[in-house]
């Protein structure tokens, strides 16, 4: 084994001249060890959805054991039956689809607008509003949460209109944290289309809202799509203001869950049954239409 | 065609004019419409909250003051010295959950940060399965955050968890080991986060690491670079920009992360594991104590703040140009 090039030699100068590699060995040594890496990456990704989907499917003395595997030793598939009756889990599931679903047409439509804005024309003070859509994703929840209790509390006292606890009044909270990310977002896609089209749209007669609506909304429709899953993501997965602006009467899926862990016991079993039920058809999902995901998430990151 | 409209006017006008009647433009009048109904949401949810939330902390407000917080009696600045006095419980316990959060942070952006660099540069070869391995490794960030962490706090059990049960099986620790109660409450918290925001850094790089031009690489292999060399002096320099964004932004949201310590330790967490966002949300709801819960949240919030600043002059730096927030 001869090293290759005067290069080598001079890296490997210390290293006796047996274990010295030739070039392909150790290109081939380093892809072996990058896939093996790789390989321990997926698995620690993987791993605690496998264990959730696993779990689910085992009785409660296999979850509760100090010896526990993998994989269940018996298939135990009555979780995904028990569950529904300890808990009115149907109902958690409606309200979060409920509260997510309106929060992502609210701040789709509403983010589309500003985005289109964003994207398309220059006016005084633009760049003071794109700093302040930023800021919103740096401002700590809990410091909106107290005001925002108080004003719920407030109105519904003193106007009339309850907040607290209501379908309206978290897709409106909601919608507002959700709204700067969306803009952000859809003008990256805004960006991507040429503006040609709709200037070609306005000379036929259209308004400036009728070509935002008709020729550049249906182009952008994967990113649209996108930002949609992101959004619908985000309000699903919200624990802090739900946790007591919205723990009742329309309590969502991600608060009413911790139910299943009780002062006395867990429903270890019933619990993952329950989270593999929220999350397996939304990673199918986003398998199934990875591409313009994560084509939107990259858009514009890096300045070519 | 609206670049001509606008130099246009603005050849006609001189510009303290033009800025005096922005109106006159058609095209800003449509614009300033469209911005209307997102600021006026985040008047409403951000803006008025953010300065409400500023009187609060100089009034001491609780329980009883609820549905008539302006007659609250204003305490001027007796909440901020509370909370910066470490001999109060309230001022103790804020040091020490500051320390941790800090701590917390660092942790999280260096793991982050390293395995997403590590994870992007894997993925940044061509090899038969790269593109589902780019799909499954983002699967902890899409994954629904509530059910996510339930799993890792039953993975973490300390005698029924998987996690006890491997290392045990590997010999590396013995009986009873606590990952969710004492001071390893801090190390569980940061290896969810990690796991679950590694992803996004990954992507971030991954595209990174694709619009570095190809030739650079070519020019230095001529030059006899090798593998190091060439991370070291053309990669890890190209990456400086979005890596900056990057590190900013993950310290902000580690910073104000609640829902992993939440979701995991409950809502009486050891010392250990109680980060400012759990230790704000628990003494302001569980005692009512919403003058404290503000004024140590306005803390909270300038620190971000600060960092955001350092964020936005990277951005005005022209360095980065938005993309995924």
């Amino acid at each position: 084994m001869l090293g290759s090039a005067g290069t080598d030699e001079a890296a490997e100068g210390r290293v006796p001249s047996e274990l010295r590699l030739t070039k392909a060995g150790r290109e081939l040594l380093v892809t072996a060890v990058s896939r093996f890496a790789l390989g321990l990456i997926l698995v620690f990704a993987l791993f605690p959805i496998w264990m959730m989907v696993m779990n689910s499917f085992k009785p409660r003395s296999a979850v509760m054991t100090e010896n526990p595997s993998l994989v269940p030793r018996t298939f135990h598939p009555s979780n995904y039956v028990e569950m529904w009756s300890r808990f009115p889990l149907v109902e958690y599931f409606t309200n979060s689809l409920i509260i997510a679903s309106a929060t992502t047409v609210v701040s789709l439509l509403v983010a589309s607008l500003a985005a289109y804005a964003f994207s398309r024309y220059d006016f005084p003070g633009k760049s003071k509003l794109e700093l302040s859509i930023l800021g919103t994703q740096m401002i700590p929840g809990v410091l909106i949460l107290l005001p925002m209790y108080l004003l719920f509390i407030n109105v519904q006292i003193h106007v009339g209109l309850p907040m607290k606890d209501t379908y309206h009044g978290l897709v409106f909270l909601y919608s507002t944290f959700t709204v700067p990310f969306a803009i952000w977002m859809l003008r990256g896609y805004f960006d991507t289309i040429p503006e040609a089209l709709e200037e070609a749209a306005r000379i036929d007669g259209c308004t400036r809202l009728g070509a935002l609506f008709r020729v550049v909304m249906p182009l952008a429709a994967p990113g649209i799509a996108a930002t949609g899953m992101f959004v619908f993501l985000m309000a699903f997965n919200e624990v802090l203001f739900a946790s007591v602006l919205g723990s009742e009467n329309v309590t969502p899926f991600a608060i009413g869950i911790q139910q299943f862990e009780t002062q006395s016991q867990t429903y270890w079993g019933q619990m993952m049954a329950a989270s593999t039920v929220a999350t397996v058809p939304l990673l199918l999902l986003f398998v199934l239409f990875q591409k313009p995901i994560v084509a939107g998430l990259t858009t514009g990151s890096v300045k070519e | 065609m609206l670049e001509a409209v606008r130099s246009g006017v603005a050849g006609r006008t001189p510009e303290w004019a033009s800025r005096l009647r922005p109106s006159l433009d058609a095209d800003t009048r449509f614009a300033y419409k469209l911005l209307l109904p997102a600021f006026l949401m985040m008047a409403i949810i951000h803006f008025l909250p953010i300065g409400w939330g500023f009187y609060i902390s100089f009034v001491e407000l609780d329980a009883q003051f609820i549905s008539k917080w302006w007659t609250a009696p204003v305490v001027g600045l007796e909440n901020y010295a509370k909370i910066f006095d470490p001999s109060t419980i309230v001022g103790a316990e804020f040091w020490s959950s500051l320390k941790q959060t800090v701590i917390f942070t660092a942790g999280s952006v260096v793991g982050i940060y390293t395995l997403g660099l590590g994870t992007a540069l894997l993925l940044n070869e061509d090899f038969r399965g790269n593109l589902i391995a780019r799909t499954l490794v983002l699967i902890p960030w899409i994954a629904p955050a509530v059910p996510a962490v339930l799993t890792w706090q039953m993975m973490f059990r300390s005698d029924t968890g998987i996690i006890n049960h491997l290392l045990r099986s590997a010999g590396l620790v013995e009986g009873t080991f606590f990952w969710l109660i004492g001071p390893r409450s801090i190390v569980a918290i940061t290896v969810v986060w990690t796991w679950q925001n590694f992803p996004w850094a990954t992507i971030m790089l991954y595209a990174g690491l694709q619009s570095i031009p190809e030739q650079l690489y070519e020019a230095a292999e001529t030059d006899g670079a090798g593998r190091w060399e060439k991370f070291r002096y053309i990669t890890l320099p190209q990456l400086k920009p979005v890596s900056v964004v990057i590190v900013l932004l993950l310290t902000v949201w580690s910073f104000i992360n609640f829902t992993v310590p939440y979701i995991l330790l409950g809502s009486n967490p050891s010392d250990s594991g109680q980060v400012l966002m759990l230790f704000i949300y628990n003494y302001a709801f569980s005692n009512w104590s919403f003058g404290l819960g503000a004024a140590m949240s306005t803390v909270l919030f300038l620190v971000a703040m600060v960092l955001a600043y350092a964020y936005y002059r990277r951005i005005i730096g022209g360095e980065f140009d938005g993309g995924a927030i």
